[in-house]
């Protein structure tokens, strides 16, 4: 027997006209998307597809795409030594600095956990390079590893720091410090969520200070670790300013895919080979993110 | 027991004085460049003595550069740009994080879904193909070339929908029954609440845009479009000889600005850059 049919009809009648209102068609939120969303199609989506499609054709000295070539230019740059030259060097450079900036940052960081009067000034100035343009930085490094520059001259030496084998030490260590501020905000964040009774606990414990960041810090902090980790290595993927200023692009030692990307493009006008060397960047970067997105579903510690 | 010869209170402070001696270690390199701007070129081929510097120094460098470059109409142009990307970009973004916060409609997630993919192509992979476009729109020396392509963001629609999510819908609602339009409601009650969000994406596009470098040399052909990160070229053309005099007042005169815009915006900044970006 089913009674409470009749029951629940007048409760029904509301949610009903309820939903049909919701239904209603409105153009507004659409509307108010157009702005975004047309600038995004025009230069994100639309620069994409065609970078892509560039990449299939031989361009003009305009850009524009005239034969088709298929995968022939595609299979020209994969297997050029110069490709997998840049490709190593990519790698290289960004792994280099992904670690390196990672170091520099948990150091300043955890210099800085406790907050203190005054401890403000040191926060200020550990994250400021962040916010240095990179153009003048690199122009007043050009000047302290010049021939003349400051640091030959403190050390007494003679030595074009910015050529053979210590330009690629010397520009990790450059981009290293303008690029960790970040990190370190993200791994200030982190240690700080960490349980000041927690660290009583331990130091009364008689915990030493490496087993307390070891075993507390770091894994509390982990998200922020994980994070800072692949975004350094992401910010290497694309810098360029320091590279172009202090080695040059042309011939360049330190020729990673985005060097070579410039080249071609804007310098040879090859605009074909200049897209293969972005899509393959793109790869490189998506993989990452990928890497990144595994880690934080499987690795990383919450509390 | 160990025994402390200090009292906590001192402690403290000679760990914060430690840790400003350190923090200035840091930023050595700006003071590099800032003391050594003001030393003639002649003196900057040896190391100069504190005794040197103090009885050369002068603005003789400063002087020559103004006189050789158009220093602060290359700082015009970027600061020109940086309103122009700022205020448009604050605009489109709150318009549509409106749009995501307060309205169901039918394929929000898609949208939604297309702006997070759009947030994930770097800028730099698309650099070739966007020259391509501006150039073909005749927008190569133009303000608009150079700020077109930030025109969206969609760190800064993430942040304000973040924001506006936490306003009551019902406020939206009664506000709507009330006859309060739309665009009435977010420019007169929303956009003012939002303002410490506002300064976050403000500050942080004002970082990146002044920054900039890439496209600016791309987009900005002709000197007198040259934004000050493209300017500092003209004295690091490989055909001269460094003169780094020069080359350290330029520095110094555009590190002014950001240095500034940091110091006073900090906790905008921090603030924009740890929301929702982070899980923890």
């Amino acid at each position: 027997m089913s009674i409470p049919a009749s029951g629940t009809a007048p409760v029904a009648v509301p949610v009903n006209r309820n939903s049909l209102k919701k239904k209603k068609f409105r153009l507004l939120p659409y509307l108010l998307l157009i702005p975004s969303l047309t600038v995004m199609t025009l230069f994100i989506f639309y620069p994409f597809i065609n970078c892509l499609r560039l990449s299939f054709y031989a361009t003009d000295s305009m850009g524009r795409a005239g034969t088709y070539v298929g995968l022939r230019i595609w299979k020209k740059v994969l297997t050029s030594v110069e490709f997998k030259t840049s490709l190593k060097t990519t790698l290289k450079y960004c792994t280099s600095i992904g670690i390196g900036t990672f170091a520099v940052a948990l150091a300043l960081s955890y210099l800085s956990i406790k907050m203190l009067k005054g401890s403000r000034i040191y926060q200020t100035m550990f994250a400021l390079p962040m916010a240095l343009a990179t153009a003048p930085m690199a122009s007043i490094f050009s000047y302290v590893f010049s021939k003349y520059g400051i640091l030959n001259a403190i050390l007494g030496t003679n030595k074009l720091w910015l050529s053979g084998t210590t330009l690629f030490p010397v520009i990790v260590f450059i981009v290293m410090w303008a690029n960790c501020g970040p990190s370190f905000i993200y791994l200030l964040v982190g240690f700080r969520n960490v349980p000041h009774e927690l660290i009583e606990c331990a130091e009364l414990d008689g915990v030493t200070p490496l087993k307390k960041f070891l075993k507390i810090y770091l894994p509390i902090a982990s998200p922020q670790v994980f994070f800072v980790i692949f975004l350094n290595i992401l910010t290497a993927f694309k810098s360029f300013t320091m590279i172009k200023i202090l080695v040059g692009t042309d011939e360049s030692p330190l020729a990673t895919l985005l060097v070579k990307l410039y080249n071609y493009a804007f310098v040879r006008e090859r605009y074909e080979t200049g897209c293969i060397y972005s899509l393959v960047l793109c790869l490189l970067v998506f993989l990452v993110s990928r890497v990144q997105f595994y880690f934080e579903k499987k690795a990383v510690f919450y509390q | 027991m160990r025994k402390h010869y200090l009292t906590n209170k001192q402690r403290d402070t000679l760990s914060v004085v430690i840790k400003c001696f350190i923090g200035l270690l840091f930023i050595s390199p700006l003071f590099v460049g800032l003391v050594f701007s003001f030393v003639p070129d002649a003196e900057l081929f040896k190391l100069p003595t504190f005794e040197v510097i103090r009885k050369t120094s002068s603005f003789d460098n400063y002087r020559t550069l103004i006189q050789s470059l158009p220093v602060f109409g290359y700082l015009r142009t970027s600061l020109i740009d940086c309103v122009l990307v700022i205020t448009v970009q604050v605009v489109f973004s709150s318009l549509a994080a409106y749009s995501f916060a307060f309205f169901d409609f039918k394929g929000k997630n898609f949208l939604f879904t297309l702006v997070l993919i759009g947030m994930m192509v770097p800028a730099q992979v698309i650099t070739i193909t966007n020259f391509l476009t501006v150039r073909r729109l005749g927008l190569l020396n133009t303000y608009l070339g150079l700020a077109v392509i930030n025109f969206a963001g969609g760190k800064s629609l993430f942040l304000f929908r973040q924001y506006y999510k936490t306003l009551p819908r019902e406020m939206h609602e009664a506000a709507i029954v009330d006859g309060c339009g739309d665009m009435k409601y977010l420019f007169q009650f929303v956009m003012p609440l939002a303002v410490p969000s506002i300064a976050s994406v403000a500050i942080m596009v004002f970082i990146e845009e002044y920054n900039a470098y890439l496209w600016p040399i791309l987009v900005a052909r002709k000197p007198n479009m040259y934004t000050i990160q493209v300017g500092i070229n003209q004295l690091i053309r490989p055909d001269l000889l460094p003169t780094y005099g020069k080359l350290l007042a330029f520095a110094v005169i555009s590190l002014v600005i950001p240095v500034l815009a940091f110091v006073i915006g900090e906790d905008y900044l921090i603030s924009g850059m740890t929301e929702g970006s982070v899980k923890g």
